[in-house]
């Protein structure tokens, strides 16, 4: 129960009140200001773009992350007796800290002589260097190559565990009655392992609405306002701007978007466990 | 080296934000404490420890500063160091939260305002005032209001300079027939034009232009235009004046050289720009007087040394008179819960005069810190080792354009930086519309 408090009920309250009042970093709680702060929120341009714009990219990089990490995961277990060091590999983007990788993928997207123009030149591309963390369509996507690359493994590791713990007389019997490849994939593994791949989907799409590191690291949230999320106006009006009220608004507007989102998820990844 | 000749200067002027709202109740602790007499800082007190919170591009002058104290007075400094956006929310969580451990901070002057309203700082007014070792009169006039003073309470004293000038590669320029750097931000974007033009298929481009999305780095950008253009970021009554004829010249000055960029300038942080430039790689880079020095310092991995210049800010539209742009500068502040008030005030006074800044000029290894005195401005030992830099620094002796600096100065500064980045993304409509947006919230905040 204590933990309970500590961890969960004294932080919300806390967000709650700095949300209610005119805080700033150094005397939270002056004023009671009701809902002014969260008027002032909704509109801003900014904020509600940002929540829009977090929302279709954690959407987005939570299904790479399942399919490839499915694949991945699939692919270590036909390889299960060799796959041990590759297996040690997969946790490396996991382990590696977010700034870290942030800074990988900067330098690997960096137009002066980045890894990526350099492939580019290598297949023929003359033209001038392409700028992916400077286009306001494409920045997005950069970050979300790093960090797929970064939370891929996680999903797999969790199917891959899954795969091994499927009753293996199953799919002896599947084998012989004539299934196999896609066919038995589709009706012998996938039911096996879903609920599995919808708990892997769910963490994973709660650290894609948590995405700050990258963000910080690779645009800090430009160019313009074209990967500013949440997290990084939080940030912003807490640590930047000494504005615990607005800070708190956001971090409140962004839990209501992740629970409205992750609902479903929950929901179906209760109904596959139960099935 | 070369140094373009000086052009007029125009008179001082200082702008500060109106409206510090909060009290100041928690700060005035050691205030009213007798002031040190120089002898203080002699030795008397050996065997004490001060924490003093500084930001990375001073972790130089830190080590420097620590070493010479504990020789001067027997007490040991202990350096914290943050990244630069981090010193102002360190300091005030330090305090905020009763931990305590931060005495002495140099953060961005900018945030002078913020920090006096959240009771991180102390009141230092009485102190300043009355202590003639601080010799306050010998501080540069254009960065010393700004640096110190909050709707007329002295809360910081001078610490770094930091003033941006234009530094250009002599052989770049020579290479692409230019004899002489430009006077005005037209004639700048047809060199760098030029320059790219001739030589992006080597990697050389015309400029380095600091274009990440950051106050200290986007907004500096701006502001040197916005200087460059004779425009002011509040009018005299401490009023917006953000969407002037002028700051829109300055924002689209901005617009028009981002095609002709080192690739690309949302990207261009210190890092990669001072890369760039130690590299021999872009034309001009606007920087503090510091780069100077650096670029002078083959260990610190300069390709360019004798083969630089500097000079002043160029200048734009109607106005011919070139101005200082206090773009960063950083001031001493005490923190307001300290015990050690008398110990951190002898370290200030210290640290803030006139011999210690001479000396940080012309350190080896670079310290990373401008003049912030006029004697030390005008010394001989910088003016012998460095009197390009010397003369491009004298423009603060005429006046400055500096940031606000009330209470919601950083607020002030992220407006402006957000939208400039919309701005330079093509997300924000035409200069005068984003800096009519901008003048529209800082209307919000400041009044109009």
């Amino acid at each position: 129960m204590l933990s309970l408090i500590v961890l969960g009920f004294y932080p919300l309250i806390f967000i709650v009140l700095t949300a209610l009042s005119e805080s700033s970093l150094g005397r939270p709680f002056q004023e009671w200001v009701g809902t002014a702060n969260l008027e002032a929120a909704l509109g801003d341009d900014d904020v509600v773009a940002s929540l829009l714009r977090n929302t279709i990219y954690a959407i987005f990089v939570s299904a790479a992350s399942a399919v490839l990490g499915v694949a991945t995961a699939l692919a270590l277990f036909r390889s299960a007796r060799s796959g041990a060091v590759v297996r040690t590999l997969l946790l490396l983007p996991m382990i590696t800290p977010p700034v870290v990788v942030g800074i990988l993928w900067k330098l690997i997207f960096n137009p002066s002589g980045g890894l990526f123009n350099t492939v580019l030149s290598f297949f023929g591309y003359s033209g001038d260097p392409v700028s992916v963390l400077a286009s306001p369509t494409f920045a997005f996507l950069g970050i979300a190559v790093a960090d797929v690359w970064e939370w891929t493994p996680l999903i797999a590791l969790l199917v891959f565990a899954a795969l091994l713990g499927q009753d293996p007389e199953l799919t002896e019997a599947a084998a012989l009655d004539g299934a196999g490849g896609i066919r038995l994939f589709a009706q012998i593994t996938l039911p096996a392992i879903a609920g599995t791949i919808a708990a892997a989907f769910l963490i994973r799409i709660v650290l894609a609405f948590k995405v700050f590191d990258l963000v910080y690291i690779m645009t800090a949230g430009g160019p313009g306002q074209s990967t500013t999320v949440p997290a990084y106006l939080i940030y912003q009006a807490a640590l930047q701007q000494f504005d615990l009220g607005r800070a708190g608004t956001i971090t409140l507007l962004l839990a209501v978007v992740v629970t409205v989102v992750t609902l479903p998820v929950v929901a179906i990844t209760r109904r596959l466990h139960h099935d | 080296m070369s140094f373009s000749p000086r052009r007029n200067s125009r008179p001082r002027t200082i702008f500060t934000a109106a409206g510090l709202a909060a009290s100041v109740s928690l700060v005035l602790a050691g205030c009213s404490a007798p002031a040190e007499d120089s002898a203080a800082a002699d030795g008397d007190f050996t065997g004490e420890e001060l924490t003093v919170l500084l930001i990375s591009s001073h972790e130089g002058a830190s080590e420097w500063l620590s070493t010479e104290f504990e020789k001067e007075t027997g007490a040991r400094i202990n350096p914290v160091i943050v990244p630069y956006d981090e010193i102002g929310s360190k300091l005030a969580l330090d305090q905020q939260s009763g931990a305590n451990t931060i005495d002495v901070a140099a953060p961005w002057y900018v945030s002078l305002g913020d920090l006096a309203a959240d009771g991180a700082i102390q009141d230092l007014t009485e102190w300043v005032e009355s202590d003639d070792a601080l010799d306050t009169d010998d501080f540069i006039p254009s960065i010393y209001e700004p640096y110190s003073e909050v709707d007329g309470k002295r809360y910081g004293v001078p610490f770094d300079g930091d003033t941006h000038v234009l530094f250009y590669n002599k052989e770049i320029l020579e290479r692409n027939g230019f004899t002489e750097p430009p006077a005005t931000w037209d004639e700048y974007l047809e060199q760098a034009k030029t320059i790219t033009e001739n030589e992006k298929a080597d990697g050389v481009y015309g400029a380095a232009i600091f274009g990440q999305k950051s106050p200290l780095i986007l907004g500096a950008s701006f502001a040197n235009r916005l200087a460059g253009f004779g425009g002011e970021f509040l009018d005299d009554d401490g009023k917006p004046a953000i969407n002037s004829a002028e700051a829109v010249a300055a924002a689209q000055s901005l617009v028009d050289i981002n095609d002709y960029a080192l690739p690309t300038p949302a990207e261009t942080d210190f890092g990669a720009g001072n890369s760039a430039w130690f590299a021999g790689k872009v034309g001009f880079i606007e920087n503090w007087t510091d780069l100077g020095v650096r670029s002078q310092d083959p260990e610190s991995g300069s390709e360019v040394v004798d083969k630089w210049g500097v000079s002043f800010l160029p200048t734009g539209g109607d106005n011919t008179e070139s101005r200082a742009s206090l773009v960063a500068g950083f001031s001493w502040v005490i923190a307001a819960n300290t015990e050690k008030t008398e110990l951190a005030k002898a370290f200030v006074e210290w640290a803030a005069s006139s011999d210690v800044n001479e000396a940080l000029l012309t350190a080896t290894p670079p310290t990373g810190i401008d003049p912030n005195r006029i004697s030390s401005l005008e010394s001989d030992s910088y003016g012998t080792e460095y009197p390009e830099l010397q003369e491009a620094n004298r423009a603060t002796l005429e006046g400055a354009l500096a940031w606000p600096t009330g209470e919601h100065a950083t607020e002030l500064a992220q407006i402006l930086t957000d939208e400039l980045a919309k701005l330079l993304a093509g997300e924000g409509g035409t200069a005068q519309e984003t800096l009519d947006g901008v003048q529209a919230e800082w209307e919000k905040i400041l009044g109009s």
